[in-house]
C-alpha cells in the first residue's frame, strides 16, 4: 500500500449508478445529510427541553449549582472546538481545490482538537467529579446544607446526560475523522470528490453548535 | 401520464431483479431497493405473525370473566408483546419500507433511492431491533405497555425492560434512514417533466411520513434512551424522588407517538388514493386538496400530542387547547375521504380485490376517525380513556385502515412485484371475509368500552355481563385471523403456479404500470422516462362505454 | 458504477479563505463576548424581576448569532439551495415547537386542584394535611449564598 501525498490522486468524479449527474448527486448528499442532522437537532432538542422545564422549576439551586463547574475549563473546550470546526471548513476548502496534504493536515488537527476536548473533559471535569461522587445514582454523595441532595442529582443527571451525549458524538467523529483521513491518504476509489469530507464537516459543525448552546446555558447560566 | 414516448416501452431482454441473482449473498448484499423491499415484505410479515399470535392470546383469555387461560402477568406480556412488535415491527414499517421502497423510484422515475447502501442498513437495523425484541420476550417478556410510562417501566417493572428499550430506540433508526432516504430520492431524483404537481399521491403521502419521521423518531430515540439510563445508571430525568416530572415522559413520548399515528396511517392513504384513481378510472377528486392535505396532517399531527394525557396531571388549561387543536386534525382526513368518495363518482367503478379492500378502508377509517372526536373533546374522554372504546378507536384506524391499505396495496402491486396474478375469485371472497370479521372483533369493542369495560384488564369478573360483546369480540377475531392466512397461502401459491402477469394488468396510469416492465429489471427502466402528461390521466366515460360494448363517443368538437 | 465524467461544470462553490477566516475571528469575539456578558450582567441589569429575562435573552442571543454565522458560513447553507436551506431551518423551527409544553407547566399553579409547580422543591405533589402556600417555599424565600456550598 503505497501512500502518495504530494496531489490528489484520484478517478474523474464518480456519478453512481442511481443518479444521472455530479450536480444532482451531490445536490443529494447535501440535502440526505442535512435531513439527518434535523434528526439530530430533535436528538438534543429534548435534552435543552428537559433543562429549560427543571431549570424554570428550580432555577434558585440550579443557578448555586451551576458554580461547581469551572467556565475557564468550559471555555477552553469552547475554543478548541471552535478551532477544530474552521480547521474542517478549511479541510471542504482545500478538498475542493483538490489540493490534498493541506486536507489531511487539518482534518489531523480537527482530530487532535477532538480528543483535546475529550482528554480536558475527563481529566479535569468528570473524573474530578466522580471521586467527588457527584455522579448520579445509588453512589451519589451530598453534604451541601443549602441546595437538596435530590435537586442536586437531577441537575447532574441532566449535566451528564446531556454532556455525555455530546461527548458521544465527538468520539463518533473522531472514529469517523480517523477512517476519512486513512482514505483520503490511500486515495481509495470511494473518495470520488469532496462530498465525503463536506459530509462529515457538516455533522462535526453540528457538534460544534451544540457546544455553542452548552456553554452559556451550563457553565455560564444567567441568573 | 400519457404521453411516455413510444420508444421507451421497448421490451428488452433484460433479466428482471428477481433474476439478477440466486444465491443468498445476493439478497443479503443487494443494493437494489426493490430486493430490499422484498427483504423487508418477508420479515414484516414474519413480526405482523409474532404480534397476531399474541392477539389471539388476548382474545382467548378474555373469552372467561374470570381469566382463567393465563396469569395477569402473562397477560401483561402478551398485550405489551402485541402492541411493540405490531406498532414498532409492523404498522411504522409495513407500507412505507416495503412498498414505499419498492414503489417510490419507479413512480418519479429513477433507477434506484438516492442512498442504496443506507437503505439496505436500515433492513440490518430493523432485523437488529426486531431479533432483539424477540430474545426480550422469550427471555422474560415486559409487562408495562407499549407505552413503557415512568415510573412503571423506569423503577418498578421487572422484566427484559432495557432490551425491549435498545430494540426499539435501533429500530428507530432504521426508520429514520429510510425518512432521509425517501426525502433526499423524492426531492433530487424525479425524472424529467414529474413536477411536484405530477407526482401520483402515494409519493406526497410518503413524503409527508418521511418528513414526521425524521421530526419525531429522534424524540422518542431519546426519550427511550433516558429511560435505559434511568433504569440502568439511575439518572434520574423521569424520576419523581429525584424532583423530575413523570408526565415529562409522557409528553415527550406523545410528542414522537401520536406523530406516529399518522407515519403509520399516512402511507395507507397514499395507497388508497392510488387504487380509489386506478379502479374508478377517474382522476384522483381534488388532486391538490389531497396532496396537500397529506402535508396538513403531517404538520397538525405533531401539535396535539396532549389528548393522550387528558387524564395525566397535565394542566386543564392545556387540555383544553389540546382538545380545539385536535379537532382541526379532522379536517385534513375528512377531505381526504370525501375526494375519495367522489372519485368515484361518475367513474367506472371495477370492484376488484383491492378496490373492495380501499372501499372498507374508506368505511372503516371513517368510523375510527369520527369515534376519534368522541376522544379528543376532552370532557367525553374523561369517561372513556383507558376503556375498549379507545382500543376499538385506534383499532379501527390502524387495523382498519393501515392493515387494510397493506392488504390492498399487497395486492394490487403483487403483480409488478414478482409478475404472478393471483386468483381474483378467492381475492375478492376474502377481503370481504377481512371487513365482516374485522367489524365483528372491534364493533362490540366500541360498545362494551363505552359500558366501562377498562383496557389491558384480564378479567372481568364484577361485570360478567361483559362476556357476550367479548366473545363476539373473540369469534371475529378467529374469522380475521383465517382471512388472514389464506391471502399468505393463495400468494405464495401464486409466486410459482400463478399465470404470469402482463406489465399492466389494471390498466392503471403511472411510471411503475406504463414505463417498467413486470417485474420490472435492475435499473427499473430501459431509459429514464420522459413525463409529458399529468397524473390519473383516466379516461372514466370512454372506459364505460367499451365495458358496455357501446362504441366511443364522437369527438363533438 | 458508471463514470461519466460530469458534462456541464456545476460548479460548486467554494467558500474563499478570508470568509472562512473572518468568520472564525468574529465567533472567537463572540465567545469573548458570551463570557464577558456572564460576569458583567448581574452588575448591569441589577436585581429586578426582569433583569433575569433580559440576561438570558442576550446570553442565547449571542448563542444564536454564532449559531448562525457557523450555519451559514462554516456549514455552507448561504451558498446552497432552497432545498437545503428549508431543511437546515426546520429543525429548529420544530424544536421550539416542543416548547409548548410550557403551555402545561406554565398553568399547572392556575389549576383548581394544585398539582406540580414550579418551586415545589420537596415532592410531586403537596400532602393534604399541608396547606398550599407552604409546601411550597416562593422562590425568593429560597437563599443560597454565592460560592462554593
Amino acid at each position: 500500500m503505497a501512500i502518495s501525498l504530494d496531489k490528489m490522486n484520484q478517478p474523474q468524479d464518480v456519478v453512481y449508478e442511481q443518479f444521472e449527474d455530479l450536480g444532482q448527486q451531490q445536490e443529494t448528499y447535501v440535502l440526505g445529510m442535512w435531513a439527518f442532522l434535523v434528526t439530530e437537532v430533535m436528538f438534543f432538542g429534548i435534552m435543552f427541553l428537559a433543562y429549560t422545564i427543571y431549570r424554570w422549576k428550580y432555577q434558585p439551586y440550579f443557578y448555586a449549582l451551576h458554580q461547581e463547574l469551572d467556565w475557564k475549563i468550559g471555555g477552553l473546550n469552547t475554543f478548541i472546538l471552535l478551532m477544530s470546526s474552521f480547521s474542517v471548513a478549511l479541510a471542504v476548502h482545500f478538498h475542493q481545490r483538490k489540493m490534498k496534504m493541506p486536507v489531511l493536515l487539518c482534518l489531523g488537527f480537527t482530530n487532535l482538537c477532538a480528543l483535546a476536548f475529550l482528554v480536558i473533559k475527563l481529566l479535569f471535569e468528570y473524573i474530578p467529579k466522580w471521586n467527588k461522587g457527584h455522579y448520579p445514582g445509588p453512589g451519589f454523595s451530598w453534604d451541601s446544607t443549602y441546595i437538596p441532595a435530590n435537586i442536586a442529582q437531577l441537575w447532574y443527571s441532566l449535566y451528564f446526560g446531556t454532556t455525555g451525549l455530546h461527548a458521544l458524538h465527538v468520539v463518533i467523529g473522531i472514529i469517523l475523522f480517523s477512517v476519512l483521513m486513512f482514505l483520503i491518504a490511500k486515495d481509495h476509489p470511494i473518495i470520488s470528490d469532496y462530498l465525503p469530507t463536506e459530509m462529515l464537516g457538516l455533522y462535526w459543525h453540528f457538534v460544534d453548535l451544540v457546544w455553542i448552546f452548552l456553554y452559556p446555558l451550563y457553565y455560564l447560566m444567567p441568573k | 401520464m400519457s404521453g411516455i414516448p413510444p420508444t421507451e416501452h421497448v421490451e428488452t431482454e433484460e433479466k428482471n431483479y428477481l433474476q439478477e441473482g440466486h444465491t443468498i449473498a445476493s439478497w443479503l448484499l443487494t443494493k437494489d431497493h426493490k430486493r430490499i423491499a422484498v427483504l423487508y415484505l418477508i420479515s414484516v410479515s414474519f413480526f405482523f405473525f409474532i404480534g397476531s399470535i399474541a392477539a389471539m392470546l388476548i382474545r382467548l383469555e378474555l373469552t372467561s370473566p374470570r381469566g382463567t387461560l393465563i396469569t395477569s402477568e402473562t397477560y401483561n406480556k402478551a398485550f405489551t408483546a402485541h402492541g411493540v412488535v405490531m406498532i414498532f415491527f409492523f404498522l411504522i414499517v409495513a407500507i412505507p419500507a416495503v412498498f414505499g421502497n419498492f414503489l417510490i423510484p419507479l413512480m418519479i422515475g429513477a433507477r434506484d433511492l438516492a442512498f442504496p447502501r443506507l437503505n439496505l442498513l436500515s433492513w440490518y437495523f430493523y432485523m437488529a431491533g426486531g431479533m432483539m425484541f424477540l430474545v426480550a420476550m422469550m427471555t422474560g417478556g415486559v409487562d408495562t405497555g407499549w407505552t413503557f410510562y415512568t415510573p412503571m417501566s423506569s423503577i418498578y417493572s421487572n422484566g427484559q425492560v432495557t432490551l425491549t428499550l435498545v430494540a426499539a430506540f435501533i429500530t428507530g433508526f432504521s426508520s429514520i434512514f429510510t425518512g432521509i432516504n425517501f426525502i433526499a430520492t423524492i426531492h433530487k431524483m424525479r425524472a424529467p417533466g414529474m413536477t411536484w404537481w405530477r407526482l401520483p399521491l402515494y409519493v406526497w403521502s410518503h413524503y409527508a411520513t418521511s418528513v414526521i419521521i425524521i421530526l419525531g423518531t429522534p424524540v422518542i430515540a431519546i426519550t427511550l434512551l433516558l429511560v435505559v439510563f434511568e433504569r440502568v445508571a439511575k439518572i434520574g430525568i423521569f424520576s419523581p424522588e429525584l424532583g423530575g416530572d413523570p408526565v415529562l415522559f409522557q409528553h415527550m413520548f406523545w410528542f414522537y407517538s401520536h406523530p406516529a399515528v399518522y407515519i403509520m396511517v399516512l402511507p395507507g392513504m397514499g395507497v388508497i388514493s392510488e387504487l380509489m384513481g386506478c379502479f374508478s378510472r377517474n382522476k384522483v377528486f381534488g388532486y391538490q386538496f389531497v396532496a396537500m392535505s397529506s402535508m396538513g396532517i403531517a404538520a397538525l399531527g405533531f401539535v396535539v400530542w396532549g389528548h393522550h394525557m387528558f387524564v395525566s396531571s397535565q394542566s386543564m388549561y392545556q387540555g383544553i387547547v389540546f382538545s380545539f387543536l385536535s379537532f382541526l386534525v379532522a379536517i385534513p382526513s375528512a377531505i381526504k375521504v370525501f375526494n375519495w368518495s367522489l372519485t368515484m363518482y361518475k367513474g367506472s367503478v371495477w370492484l376488484a380485490s383491492p378496490m373492495i379492500y380501499a372501499l372498507g378502508f374508506i368505511g372503516l377509517f371513517t368510523v375510527g376517525g369520527l369515534t376519534g372526536l368522541y376522544l379528543a373533546s376532552a370532557g367525553t374522554d374523561v369517561h372513556v380513556t383507558g376503556t375498549y372504546f379507545v382500543v376499538a378507536h385506534f383499532h379501527y384506524v390502524m387495523v382498519g385502515g393501515t392493515l387494510l391499505a397493506f392488504l390492498g396495496a399487497l395486492h394490487f402491486w403483487w403483480p409488478k412485484m414478482f409478475g404472478r396474478m393471483y386468483p381474483e375469485g378467492v381475492a375478492k371472497w376474502n377481503a370481504m371475509l377481512v371487513f365482516v370479521g374485522f367489524n365483528l372483533t372491534f364493533l362490540p369493542q366500541f360498545v362494551v368500552g363505552y359500558l366501562g369495560m377498562p383496557r389491558r384488564y384480564h378479567y372481568y369478573y364484577f361485570a360478567p355481563e361483559f362476556q357476550v360483546y367479548h366473545v363476539m369480540s373473540t369469534l371475529g377475531a378467529s374469522v380475521l385471523a383465517v382471512s388472514l392466512l389464506v391471502p399468505g397461502a393463495y400468494l405464495t401459491w401464486s409466486l410459482k403456479n400463478g399465470p404470469k402477469a402482463p406489465a399492466n394488468p389494471w390498466g392503471a396510469k403511472g411510471l411503475e404500470w406504463e414505463a417498467a416492465a413486470s417485474p420490472p429489471i435492475k435499473h427499473n427502466f430501459a431509459g429514464i422516462p420522459v413525463v409529458m402528461g399529468d397524473v390519473y390521466d383516466y379516461d372514466a366515460e370512454a372506459e364505460e362505454l367499451a365495458y358496455r360494448g357501446l362504441p366511443p363517443r364522437e369527438e363533438s368538437k | 458504477m458508471s463514470e461519466h465524467v460530469h458534462a456541464h461544470e456545476h460548479s460548486h462553490h467554494i467558500t474563499p479563505f478570508g470568509t472562512l477566516m473572518a468568520t472564525f475571528i468574529k465567533l472567537a469575539i463572540l465567545m469573548a463576548a458570551t463570557i464577558a456578558w456572564a460576569f458583567f450582567a448581574p452588575q448591569i441589569l441589577g436585581n429586578t424581576p426582569i433583569s433575569s429575562v433580559i440576561n438570558n435573552l442576550v446570553a442565547l442571543g449571542i448563542a444564536c448569532v454564532k449559531a448562525w454565522l457557523v450555519i451559514q458560513i462554516f456549514m455552507g447553507v448561504k451558498f446552497q439551495s432552497n432545498v437545503v436551506k428549508t431543511y437546515a431551518i426546520l429543525g429548529f423551527v420544530w424544536m421550539t415547537l416542543m416548547f409548548t409544553m410550557f403551555a402545561d407547566y406554565g398553568t399547572r399553579q392556575w389549576e383548581p386542584v394544585q398539582g406540580w409547580t414550579p418551586g415545589d422543591t420537596q415532592q410531586a405533589l403537596p400532602r393534604a394535611d399541608q396547606p398550599y402556600e407552604e409546601a411550597i417555599p416562593p422562590r425568593s424565600k429560597i437563599n443560597i449564598p454565592e460560592g462554593k456550598h
